[in-house]
């Protein structure tokens, strides 16, 4: 057993079924299950989990919304039958779905998109560059060039001192652990920025140079410990 | 449609898919009980909801809410009503007025109050069921 997961569904007997796969799946922990997403919320403010199975119409808020106020990025399988989630769902990186019911075989079939994903997960790069394919050509990208980095959907944009915008394909969540820690910081689903390029703050919006970045709550935290404040 | 997982299987009612129950659970027919159960306990919870949302006359909260029982008759095999369900939620997408709503409606209030004791019913037979093999 080595993935820890919560449910958050508030249908009962769903719920319960997605317990006795994990169980006998002997791969996943189920940590808890929440009816609803404040109290879903309150969990993961204190505690981490690898993975999230997530009911998205539940009484209250829906499940993407769980996912904008969350410090981490943990893997997600949607346990929904609506398709119009789709676009969000590839927003949010969501594995699979799950559409209710679900046999065991399809259960096991959504872990294991999963799996290889967490294998090929790279560490914090120490570089002081990265290269990204745009153009039809592989481009090397200094850390001190890139003011931020954008989702644009399947895509995303890379921004850089010279006012150059280069896209290409790839997600926040990827980059998030591919580019360096000590140069980047996520401070928005949609948003990684160069923390040596902040020229101000002010409530929820950065400002690196003259372009207006929103700041989640879920990472107002992250940021303010970043920064170098006196 | 196969009633009959195995020899020694449960013999649901026809208006319950057996091979998709057969398919979720096996021969788990402890387990099966305790799924019907735990419908019973949600379905009255989930009508009421629709049952209000229908009688406030807001369409949207209304199709949502039978979206949200709809899985529930999968769960038991009911697919006949899962499909209705499903047919419902598209008619409130593409509906004009609530008034057009009504005999639709009013079918699957009718057919909600059935499956219920069918559910009940079929929670009795495997009680004994599961009585007789313990």
């Amino acid at each position: 057993m080595n993935l820890t997961c919560i449910i958050v569904e508030d249908l009962q007997v769903a719920a319960n079924y997605l317990m006795k796969c994990c169980e006998k799946s002997e791969q996943v922990e189920v940590r808890g299950h929440f009816l609803n997403v404040p109290d879903a919320l309150s969990y993961l403010n204190e505690n981490t989990v690898d993975l999230i199975f997530l009911d998205v119409e539940m009484p209250g808020a829906n499940g993407f919304e769980l996912l904008d106020q969350i410090a981490f990025s943990p893997k997600v399988i949607l346990t929904t039958s609506k398709k119009e989630y789709a676009y969000n769902a590839f927003q949010y990186n969501v594995s699979d779905y799950l559409m209710k019911p679900f046999t065991y075989q399809r259960f096991i079939e959504a872990l294991q998109k999963i799996r290889p994903s967490r294998e090929t997960v790279s560490t914090s790069n120490g570089s002081d560059h990265i290269y990204i394919k745009a153009d039809g050509k592989l481009i090397r990208l200094n850390n001190d060039s890139i003011l931020y980095i954008e989702s644009m959907g399947d895509y995303v944009k890379f921004v850089t001192n010279d006012n150059k915008k280069y896209i290409t394909h790839n997600t926040i969540k990827n980059l998030e652990e591919k580019v360096s820690k000590q140069h980047f910081l996520k401070v928005h689903r949609s948003y990684i920025v160069n923390l040596h390029k902040i020229d101000d703050m002010r409530e929820n919006i950065l400002f690196i140079k003259g372009n207006e970045i929103p700041v989640s709550k879920a990472n107002k935290a992250d940021v303010f410990k970043r920064l170098n404040i006196v | 449609m196969n009633n009959h997982a195995n020899n020694s299987a449960f013999i649901f009612n026809e208006a319950i898919h057996a091979q998709s129950i057969n398919e979720l659970y096996g021969n788990d027919y402890v387990y099966v009980q305790e799924v019907f159960e735990t419908v019973l306990n949600e379905y009255e919870m989930l009508t009421n909801n629709i049952n209000s949302c229908y009688d406030s006359h807001n369409i949207p909260a209304l199709k949502a809410a039978v979206h949200k029982i709809k899985p529930i008759f999968g769960f038991v095999g009911m697919i006949d009503m899962q499909q209705q369900c499903q047919q419902f939620e598209n008619i409130c997408q593409t509906t004009v007025s609530f008034d057009h709503l009504n005999n639709d409606f009013n079918l699957l209030k009718n057919n909600l109050v059935k499956s219920k004791l069918l559910i009940e019913e079929e929670k009795k037979k495997l009680e004994l069921f599961n009585k007789q093999r313990a």
